[in-house]
């Protein structure tokens, strides 16, 4: 899906989402309003429970939202049938989880091939292009490893590959760093900042590691299921990971 | 993705093993308690079996089985030949007479007693000796089993094979002496007695004691002619019961199902094996999906259709069936090759019976799918964003 440097990746208006019924029901959203643009890399912070993963979700198109909209690269989400959302998921976006969510049993270029399989690349085709992205992020001698074998941070560079190897315009990661120590989480955000953003692609983080902050364009202060604030940059500049 | 179904469902070799060693378990259950049953069955009317050539087998209006004999008077044999449309007519006795064996021992025997002229009724297999011996005085011939098994010489201590009866052997029947001149293939009875052959006059010698000794008249129908209303017409003309050879194995088989437990006892064993094998299986497949879940969530995030992760599960399962079920019958198929030598109880696994365990298998790996996929498809993605 084609996007202009100016055209928003998610537009989100007026979200709410409500966990449960009656009297233990819970908002996790009240009326969300974000964009996000291409080429950005945005934080979404805040206490647990305030509904960071909830937006992330919706913004994945992974949660249906109860109210207002959320638009990908102009596309409204709630106008897809659930086939149509789930192939739309599978050719626009990438994922980092926290806990990194590689398969055990499959090596670290079977892991990173696992999104074009499921778009219907050969296998062939798949594996080439996995290899070059899991050079990309430094462990390009590591082809045949499974993710045991593997560091915390190794694993979550298999994964930032595996999340960009079908070239998604919207990456969304949960806590990428949290599992990891400082050095660790700072050679990882490198990773990602320095491979995941592109001009036309945007990537969404959920955290609560405020020693990744220097690598945000913009962060997001949600609470209480509400975006507080946005603020740009931080003035502090990312710290190396050296 | 199938591939990597394959890779989930082997990278986990525990559950593997446990699934497979389920359903093999379950198939052996399946497949051997049937074979037992199905060959037990047929042992009800191996002496129709065992005698191709007359197509009506003509008896006592009361006899209910081929193992059930009651005596005709021997005039009968005169009227069905008279009979249009029969081309032959035969006697057969059957008996059961006491043998008593060369260490002292005494052992019950069916005796079948053949017609003198054509030996009509006599053993198809020879593996010792001819069949036109039985002409020879007190001449008899032993089933291979029962030469091998309970007929076999006993010299030494008790528990010890015995030695095989030969031809040149001598016996006593009903306290007469016989001679064994072949040694022949049968089919074993229900009761699994050992079988002795010889004409019918001389089994009046053995069986004086019985005054009546016409069992079965064994008749063919003129060529051109049905069997089936030939029966008709000898059953109207004597009062005797007459069957082709097909409806009298039929009225064996119904009476031994309907008067005995057989299929009820040896039916709660393999549906005992069916609900075993399908919690066992499903229990540890549905463990190994829930170990998997996370994953089938991540590939359901990513993009991966329920179409698709349904057919990656389905493909395990039905795998770890084939596995399982080929295992399973193998292990089945040693057994009952294993009861070959023995002759008394050669088990048979036929392909119908195959067939309908494979069936059997299909329905439980298909059960342990559908629990398991069950919980894949009710997934939501958003779950992977829970560590």
């Amino acid at each position: 899906m084609e996007t202009s440097a100016t055209t928003p990746v998610v537009v989100c208006r007026g979200l709410t989402k409500t966990y449960g019924v009656g009297d233990t029901a819970t908002k996790a959203l009240r009326g969300v309003d974000l964009d996000v643009r291409p080429g950005e890399l945005l934080m979404l912070v805040g206490p647990s429970g305030c509904g960071k993963t909830t937006l992330i979700s919706v913004i994945a198109g992974i949660l249906n939202q109860d109210q207002g909209s959320c638009a990908l690269f102009g596309q409204d989400l709630a106008l897809l049938s659930p086939r149509e959302r789930v192939r739309f998921r599978g050719r626009h976006i990438g994922f980092v989880f926290q806990a990194f969510n590689l398969v055990p049993c499959l090596t670290t270029l079977e892991n990173i091939a696992v999104p074009l399989l499921i778009n219907g690349v050969k296998r062939d085709e798949a594996l080439r292009r996995a290899a070059r992205h899991l050079d990309q992020v430094g462990l390009g001698d590591r082809l045949g490893t499974t993710p045991g074998q593997l560091s915390g941070g190794q694993q979550q560079r298999v994964a930032i590959a595996r999340a960009l190897v079908h070239d998604p315009g919207l990456v969304v990661c949960d806590e990428p760093t949290s599992a990891l120590d400082h050095a660790t989480g700072a050679r990882v955000m490198s990773a990602l900042k320095s491979l995941a953003v592109r001009d036309n692609r945007a990537l969404v983080i959920v955290t609560h590691d405020s020693r990744i902050f220097p690598y945000a364009d913009r962060i997001a202060h949600m609470d209480d299921g509400v975006i507080q604030e946005t603020r740009l940059k931080p003035e502090t500049d990312a710290p190396s990971c050296d | 993705m199938y591939r990597i179904a394959l890779q989930m469902l082997f990278g986990d070799r525990g559950k593997y093993l446990g699934i497979i060693v389920g359903i093999a378990m379950a198939s052996i259950i399946i497949i051997q308690q049937p074979s037992i049953l199905l060959t037990m069955l047929s042992h009800t009317y191996s002496l129709i079996t065992d005698i191709s050539l007359p197509d009506i087998w003509v008896m006592d209006p009361k006899v209910r089985t081929s193992e059930d004999s009651r005596a005709l008077l021997d005039t009968q044999l005169y009227r069905v030949r008279g009979i249009e449309g029969v081309e032959w007519a035969v006697p057969l006795y059957k008996g059961s007479l006491t043998v008593r064996l060369g260490n002292g021992e005494l052992e019950r025997a069916v005796m079948l007693g053949l017609d003198d002229a054509t030996l009509i009724g006599g053993p198809g297999i020879m593996v010792e000796g001819n069949l036109a011996d039985l002409r020879m005085p007190d001449a008899v011939i032993v089933d291979e089993a029962g030469a091998r098994g309970r007929l076999a010489r006993h010299m030494g201590r008790p528990g010890e094979p015995g030695i095989p009866l030969r031809v040149g052997d001598t016996l006593e029947i009903n306290e007469k002496r016989a001679t064994v001149v072949g040694i022949a293939k049968a089919t074993p009875t229900f009761q699994s007695q050992p079988i002795l052959y010889t004409t019918y006059s001389k089994a009046k010698n053995y069986a004086s004691s019985e005054r009546k000794l016409l069992s079965f008249i064994l008749a063919k129908a003129k060529p051109g002619l049905a069997p089936e209303a030939v029966a008709r017409r000898i059953a109207t003309a004597t009062d005797l019961a007459a069957y082709t050879a097909d409806e009298f194995k039929s009225r064996s088989l119904d009476f031994m199902l309907h008067n005995s437990a057989m299929l009820m006892n040896f039916g709660f064993v393999v549906l005992v094996g069916f609900v075993v094998g399908t919690a066992v299986t499903g229990q540890i497949f549905y463990n190994f999906t829930l170990d998997n879940l996370r994953y089938f969530g991540v590939f359901k995030a990513m993009g991966a259709t329920d179409r698709m992760l349904l057919g990656m599960i389905l493909l395990q399962a039905l795998l770890a069936g084939l596995m399982g079920f080929g295992l399973g019958s193998g292990v089945t198929a040693a057994f009952a090759a294993s009861t070959w030598k023995g002759n008394e109880m050669k088990l048979e696994v036929g392909l119908p019976l195959l067939c309908a365990s494979g069936l059997a298998v299909l329905l439980i790996v298909l059960a342990a799918a559908f629990f398991s996929a069950r919980k894949v498809l009710r997934l939501e993605p958003a779950e992977v964003f829970k560590s």
